[in-house]
Order: structure tokens, then sequence, then C-alpha cells
């Protein structure tokens, strides 16, 4: 989730100014991403520039000025909101250049990797699990969900390892024929 | 294959279809002889007993819960609880029987038969009567296999519960989601072979050390 949205879509819910934004969009992801400042001023100053949220009133006491949805930024945000994920699959951790570059380099036997990595998964899942315990417990079903879905990612990087590690061990059989 | 469960521990075993999870519970609870090796549990060495002998080991060492429950159709489940105390010889175990019981919140149905509960009230009769003799080990096969997520999560917590409280747990599955969330050790097995045997941090981590939302990098 880009940033962009993220303020469009708290400002739909009432006007904010840009410290009240970083603390609601943090609260949001349940402490899994600190937002910089810096960053929420300037994306507030690039989507007043493209007239997609608007100051309110003048800046209070402290110099803090208070932001609001324009029309052109609500149906931005209707748009983006409508719009499925598509487009490539992202493959991002290290992981899967790992593995190209050890069937190049590891005379065939991917094993070691492979049970490394597999660890790594179980790992992540219990941490996972635990997440998923802990947003149930402060009442945040709506990270919840997404915890599960992050666990049954898990899962399949788990059975995908597994038929590698299968794949590799059938290999290594045959090449000790 | 060489393993080593120390008490009180929750161990989880994994493994595809056929690679020999079963077997190994089997092996462990005395139910199978293993054509060789050694299988020791609390400090008694399997096959120095006799069938006899195997028989009180079961009953009195071991607990065991399987996915479809086990119960005997014509007996109660207070009666199907006290089996394993009949059989080891102790009449007055109908104390603990309720006292299981209402801990499994299942003191409502004693009276009634197996057929008329649902999947998730057999499963806690068949850990009650698993418990009864305070057993040194519990074995659990699948036990969520037959349940719906909801009565399996109850029975799950109940088994969380029990380990809290000193029980040594050993539980086959092939849901690695099910095996992570309670147990602190995952066995994986493949082709009869232990593969890995991973013992899991259990620290706490901060949200941003476990998960992290977004698809884009900031501008």
């Amino acid at each position: 989730m880009s940033l962009k949205f993220g303020v469009l879509g708290l400002l739909a819910e009432e006007p904010l100014h840009g410290y009240e934004l970083k603390a609601r969009f943090e609260a949001m992801l349940g402490g899994s991403w600190e937002v910089n400042i810096g960053q929420v001023y300037a994306t507030l100053q690039r989507l007043e520039r493209d007239g997609l949220v608007r100051a309110v009133g003048t800046r209070g006491d402290r110099g803090k000025l208070a932001y609001e949805l324009s029309d052109q930024g609500r149906s931005a945000l209707d748009a983006w909101l409508a719009q499925p994920d598509s487009g490539p699959q992202q493959l991002r951790e290290d992981f899967y250049v790992k593995l190209l570059l050890a069937s190049r380099l590891a005379n065939g036997d991917l094993r070691p990797l492979l049970g490394r990595q597999r660890r790594g998964y179980l790992q992540r899942m219990r941490d996972l699990n635990r997440l998923e315990e802990r947003a149930r417990r402060e009442d945040r079903y709506d990270l919840a969900r997404l915890v599960r879905g992050a666990l049954l990612h898990g899962e399949a990087d788990l059975k995908w390892i597994d038929e590698l590690i299968e794949e590799s061990t059938i290999e290594e059989l045959k090449g000790n024929e | 294959m060489s393993l080593e469960i120390a008490a009180g521990e929750f161990t989880a075993v994994m493994g595809p279809s056929g690679s020999g999870k079963s077997t190994l519970l089997n092996l462990i609870a005395g139910l199978d002889q293993p054509s060789s090796g050694t299988v020791v549990v609390a400090d008694t060495d399997l096959r120095r007993l006799g069938e006899s002998g195997l028989a009180r080991f079961r009953r009195e060492r071991i607990g065991f819960i399987f996915q479809f429950f086990h119960l005997l159709p014509s007996l109660t489940v207070l009666e199907n609880v006290l089996i394993p105390a009949q059989l080891a010889g102790r009449p007055n175990a109908s104390a603990r029987a309720f006292e299981l019981m209402a801990k499994l919140g299942i003191s409502d149905v004693a009276d009634r038969y197996p057929a008329r509960l649902s999947g998730g009230q057999q499963q806690r009769a068949a850990i009650a009567r698993a418990l009864i003799n305070q057993p040194a080990l519990l074995l659990a096969d699948e036990p969520t296999g037959a349940l719906d997520s909801r009565s399996g999560e109850l029975v799950m917590k109940l088994l969380q519960d029990l380990h809290h409280g000193g029980q040594t747990v050993m539980m086959v599955t092939h849901d690695a989601k099910l095996a992570t969330r309670h147990a602190a050790r995952v066995i994986s097995l493949a082709d009869g072979q232990v593969v890995d045997d991973a013992r899991l941090d259990t620290a706490d981590r901060g949200p941003a050390e476990v998960l992290r939302i977004r698809t884009e990098e900031l501008a």
C-alpha cells in the first residue's frame, strides 16, 4: 500500500493534520511500519498540488494545518479501491535469487540451502501465529485477517520447499546410481 | 532415527502421509514393535516388557487421542472416561473423571452416548479418557483432523492448557499452521526418516519484525 492512498483513505473519514495522519496510519498497520513524518508532509504537499486534498482553515496554535479530501481526491480513492491488484507476482525475498545462484554454485545439491530456508519459514509461521493471537487479543480483527493470509503464504512456502527437497533428494539418488 | 523428547515438551510431528508419523506414535505407545532399536518412555525400555507389561504400560503411562475419537459407542461418556482406570484396577476414579470432565466442559453430557455428541464433545471425552490415569505422555494423532475449526481450536486450547500444566504432549499433524502455533519443537519426517528437528525461538517479536504491509517503496 502506498502512503498516498493511505492518506487519502484516512482523510475520507475526517480532516486530520500531519501528526494525526502518521499516528492513525501506524495504528492501522498494527505497528508493522513506522512512517517518517517528513514523508507524510511531502505526500500531503503533493496531494494538495494535485488537487486531491485541501487545507482546512488556517494554521492552528502550534502551526498545525488540517487537511480534508477534495471531490477529486474522493474519486481517486474510489478508483484505487475498485482496482484489483494484478500485474507481476512479487518475489521480493533474497531466497529466490539465492536459489537461482545455488543451482549454479553448489554442485547441484540444494538441500542444505533448502533445509535452512525451511527452518526460516517454520519460525516465520510461529511468529505470525503469535502476531495473530495478539491482534485478536487486542480486538484487531482487521489485522488478524491479514496475518491469516500471511500464514497461508507461509504454508505454501513450506509446501514448495518440501517439494524442492523431495526433488533434490531424488536427483541425488539418481546421481549416486 | 534417533529422537529424545524431554518431559514437559510440546512436540509436533509433521510429514506427508506415509512418512511414518503415525507409526512413530504407535512405536512410542507400544502399539507397534520396532524391528530393531529401542524405545524408552519414562525410564521404561519397551523391549523388556512382555505382552501384559506392554498393556500395563499403555494403560498407565500413555494417553492417546485419535483423529476419530475411538470412543466405545455402547458406553456413556463417563463410562468411556473410566475404562482405563477400571482396567488399571482403580475403582475410585470417579472423582477424577468428574474433575476432568468439568475442566474439559463436558460434565453436562456425562450420561450421554457418543453418537449423541458433537465431534468436539467426543474429542473432549477422548481427552478425558486419555488423562484419567495421569499419563507421562499424551500422544495426539491429528486430534483436530475431524473437527470443524471452532471445535478444533477449543481442543487445541485444552491441549495447550494441559501442556502449560506440565503435561508432555506429542502431536502428529500435517498442518504446519497448527504445528507452529502450539509446538516449540517441530519434527519433520519423510520416508521414515527424521529430516528436520527444529526448536523454534519462542520469544515474542514486535509486529515490525514479523510483518511488513506495503507493496511499494515510498517516493
